[in-house]
């Protein structure tokens, strides 16, 4: 069997690979070639410190920050639930495997083994990428933590989400089967909070003093001996990757291969309960049917219409038809609906810590809110993705819809920049929420309220930029640039995530040279004259500046677009 | 009300197309038939303005393909063989959507009445994933219908349909070229094609064979005198089958 599910994912990458080469005939997929190259040359190697400068880090400093990173990644799985995309088949792979005599465990495994791609494939970027600040043991060693490590989180997180899914789908079945996972889970839980609720006070204590001290008292937090227990599986996985001789990589690697073997029998056994606890919730729930026969049943779908202001009305931009539908996907997305309840409930509580005067609490979920805003400025671009690299695969039938390429472009990017632009404004009114009675801020509440509409003002327009950058990899590139709604996330894909996004943050810091610098020009002119109101023009400017970039793009990209025949651009099946 | 003139589609040096030229009337019904490969669906695809033709000139009511592209696509429809469908847009939604995009002001009026002619009513709040293959095909086809197109271009229409979707997809196809539109029905079911074309073009490898009524096409060969269209096709592309007379 695994020869046979060998020769299958051999021959579909090798022929996915010549594919993609093919398009190199194409003087613009030379060019993004070369570009890459040289990016992937610059950031992994060139940059590389000479071995008389580069330092050894601490293992204990990686120990503990590492351990933390992991507990609060596999935290978020827990909490926010993570895709089961390792175990989704493709419409053939249902076709052929399902239907053939093959084990639903094999195919299972045949899926995890076939995860184990993209693992290699980070674990060499990990490599490198971390090669630039020697720490560890030889490369090879590194490298083999580094998988160690990646495939454990994998196998975690497809663990948690069975366990998640058993429990929302299946009820009290689900909890039956999940009686082992749920204990472990349960006493961790406790273990957790105990020990936060016994390190708050140094480590308030610490932040009050500084970062540093700060720092020092989280570490000496961690070394007390309920979180040292807490901690210790995430310390074991991080061991092998902070060991400096290979006798102590030999020492360290023996834990951290016990949680793999552990994990991975967790994930096979899991999955065989998730499908018993199906089968038994199908059973009930064939029987309520069974009870319910004759009584008129409410459509499944009833709760997904759209209250009348989001109603589309037959007048007006044709392509407004293509920004709606795209918002309207967003809306009806369940992670979506989770995401804002969770920013309104963090919201409303963080007012209510701030109005009664518990700053610490609330200065937390400020901070928190603030630094999410921030990041979304740079991944949102890659998360949010209801635009044309959701529906290019579509492209049949967007391009024979009445609409110029320029319209398409601007309103599926439009929808994405709105929608992310919702997120980072909920995300800073929480922060600005939280922060509304603190008075440790540098700026006071009336700046405060004035950076808050200066951010109204600029993300629109930097959202639409940078996702303008996305847009236009997918429409140059449709064959090289992964399409679809989903993308590759979660620790197995850190590494090229990470390289995806610091090449976008450096397009984006380019795009915004020129608007910058003309805004920045247009203030340090008349200031003289009209003092702090010179930044009024000089936004003016500066946003002027950067909306002629964006029209000049979306113009030229949906001549790209209308002029992408789908029959060669090498778009999926 | 379709002009098509000398269309070519090349694949690097592979002509997909070569000198095709013909055209359909307002009102009027043509099949558009060949063997896997003839270059049916590059046909219609370049007269849905979804691939640029190398070469040639396409009119959509009296709209340049290439020169007024918006005209010329509002006043078409194209109806592949696969729907393509949004997954978060319900059965209303994807007709009001349409509406929009083709600015169909009187929408809310004919929406229910194209769901009713395409037994759509009863799935109006469904999602595509709630749909079968034939439901989610009666979906596509009310998308391309409801803005009443001049051109109706359709690419294996019959495709998911039980038997009484089929009867009543030929009725409906019939009722819009008799409203005015100009049809043009790729599809390998001959009979359905010898039932409600008025005029056949086939083709093979890329170029025209034949274009006409049967009996014109039987006119210009005396040898096939008295065949049926599946007849008359498998001879004119060299394809084996038994002739039955």
């Amino acid at each position: 069997m695994i020869r046979i599910f060998g020769y299958l994912v051999w021959r579909s990458g090798y022929n996915r690979l010549v594919r993609q080469l093919r398009h190199l005939r194409s003087p613009r997929y030379v060019a993004a070639l070369l570009l890459g190259a040289g990016y992937l040359w610059i950031i992994l190697i060139e940059q590389r410190p000479s071995p008389a400068a580069s330092r050894v880090i601490s293992g204990s400093w990686i120990e503990v920050v590492g351990a933390l990173a992991l507990l609060g990644a596999v935290a978020w799985g827990w909490i926010f639930g993570v895709e089961r995309r390792v175990l989704a088949f493709s419409p053939a792979e249902v076709t052929f495997l399902f239907s053939a005599p093959i084990s639903r465990r094999g195919l299972i495994q045949f899926k995890l083994l076939r995860n184990q791609l993209l693992i290699l494939f980070n674990t060499l970027l990990w490599t490198l990428i971390l090669s630039r600040e020697r720490f560890g043991a030889s490369p090879w060693l590194r490298s083999l933590s580094i998988w160690i490590l990646l495939t454990t989180l994998s196998f975690h997180r497809l663990g948690a989400s069975f366990v998640r899914t058993s429990l929302s789908e299946h009820g009290r079945y689900g909890v039956r089967h999940r009686v082992v996972s749920m204990a472990v889970l349960g006493i961790v839980c406790v273990a957790l909070l105990v020990s936060v609720a016994e390190a708050l006070p140094a480590l308030e204590a610490g932040r009050a003093s500084g970062a540093l001290a700060f720092l020092s008292a989280l570490s000496a937090q961690a070394e007390r001996p309920l979180p040292r227990l807490v901690l210790w599986p995430f310390t074991a996985m991080v061991r092998p990757l902070s060991a400096v001789t290979t006798m102590d990589w030999l020492h360290a690697v023996g834990p951290a291969l016990a949680l793999l073997l552990l994990h991975a029998i967790w994930v096979v056994r899991s999955d065989s309960a998730f499908e018993e606890a199906a089968a038994e919730a199908s059973l009930d729930r064939a029987r309520a049917v069974e009870r319910r026969k004759g009584q008129r049943r409410r459509s499944p779908v009833a709760l997904q219409r759209l209250p009348s202001f989001l109603r589309l009305s037959p007048v007006g931009w044709r392509a407004g038809a293509i920004f709606w539908k795209n918002l309207i996907a967003v809306l009806r997305m369940r992670r979506t609906r989770s995401a804002a309840l969770a920013v309104v409930a963090a919201g409303a509580v963080a007012a209510l810590c701030s109005i009664r005067g518990q700053t610490t609490l609330a200065d937390v979920a400020g901070w928190l809110a603030l630094t999410w805003a921030g990041v979304m400025l740079v991944v949102g671009p890659q998360w949010v993705r209801n635009d044309l690299r959701g529906d290019l695969s579509k492209l049949d039938l967007l391009r024979s819809y009445p609409l110029r390429g320029s319209s398409i472009v601007q309103a599926e990017v439009s929808a994405a920049a709105v929608a992310l632009t919702l997120i980072q404004f909920a995300l800073l009114l929480v922060a600005y929420l939280a922060f509304i009675r603190s008075e440790t801020l540098r700026f006071d509440l009336a700046e405060r309220t004035i950076l808050l509409g200066v951010a109204v003002v600029y993300l629109p327009l930097i959202n639409f930029v940078g996702l303008l950058i996305h847009n236009a990899a997918a429409v140059l590139f449709p064959a090289w640039v992964h399409l679809g709604v989903g993308r590759p996330g979660g620790v197995e894909a850190l590494g090229q995530n990470m390289l995806m996004i610091i090449a976008f943050s450096i397009l984006l810091a380019t795009t915004l040279v020129i608007p910058v610098s003309l805004g920045g020009g247009t203030v340090l002119l008349l200031h003289p004259w009209v003092r702090n109101w010179a930044l009024i023009p000089g936004t003016v400017v500066l946003l002027g500046t950067l909306g002629a970039e964006a029209w000049l793009v979306v113009r030229w990209l949906g001549r790209v677009f209308e002029r992408t025949d789908p029959a060669t651009a090498g778009l999926p099946a | 009300m379709i002009e098509v003139d000398g269309l070519q589609k090349l694949y690097g040096d592979f002509p997909a197309v070569q000198g095709v030229s013909f055209r359909v009337g307002a009102g009027e019904v043509v099949g558009l038939v060949g063997p896997n490969g003839a270059g049916k669906t590059t046909t219609l695809r370049s007269l849905a303005g979804i691939i640029i033709p190398t070469q040639g000139q396409i009119r959509i009511a009296g709209h340049d393909l290439a020169r007024e592209p918006v005209a010329a696509k509002s006043a078409l429809a194209f109806i592949p063989d696969e729907p393509h469908l949004f997954e978060y847009l319900t059965v209303e939604e994807h007709l009001r959507f349409v509406a929009r995009l083709y600015r169909v002001h009187d929408s809310e009026a004919r929406i229910p009445g194209v769901l009713e002619e395409l037994e759509l009513s009863a799935k109006r709040t469904a999602l595509p994933g709630e749909l079968s293959r034939g439901m989610k095909q009666k979906l596509a086809i009310a998308c391309g219908l409801l803005h009443r197109p001049q051109a109706l271009l359709l690419d294996e229409p019959l495709t998911g349909l039980d038997p009484a979707g089929i009867r009543r997809m030929k009725r409906t196809i019939v009722r819009h070229a008799e409203g005015g539109s100009a049809v043009i029905l790729s599809s390998h079911l001959l009979h359905l094609i010898e039932e409600i074309c008025a005029r056949v073009l086939i083709l093979r490898r890329g170029r025209v064979v034949a274009f006409g009524t049967v009996s014109d096409i039987v006119a210009d060969r005396p040898e096939l005198a008295g065949l049926r269209l599946e007849d008359v096709f498998l001879a004119l592309v060299g394809q084996e089958g038994e002739t039955e007379r």
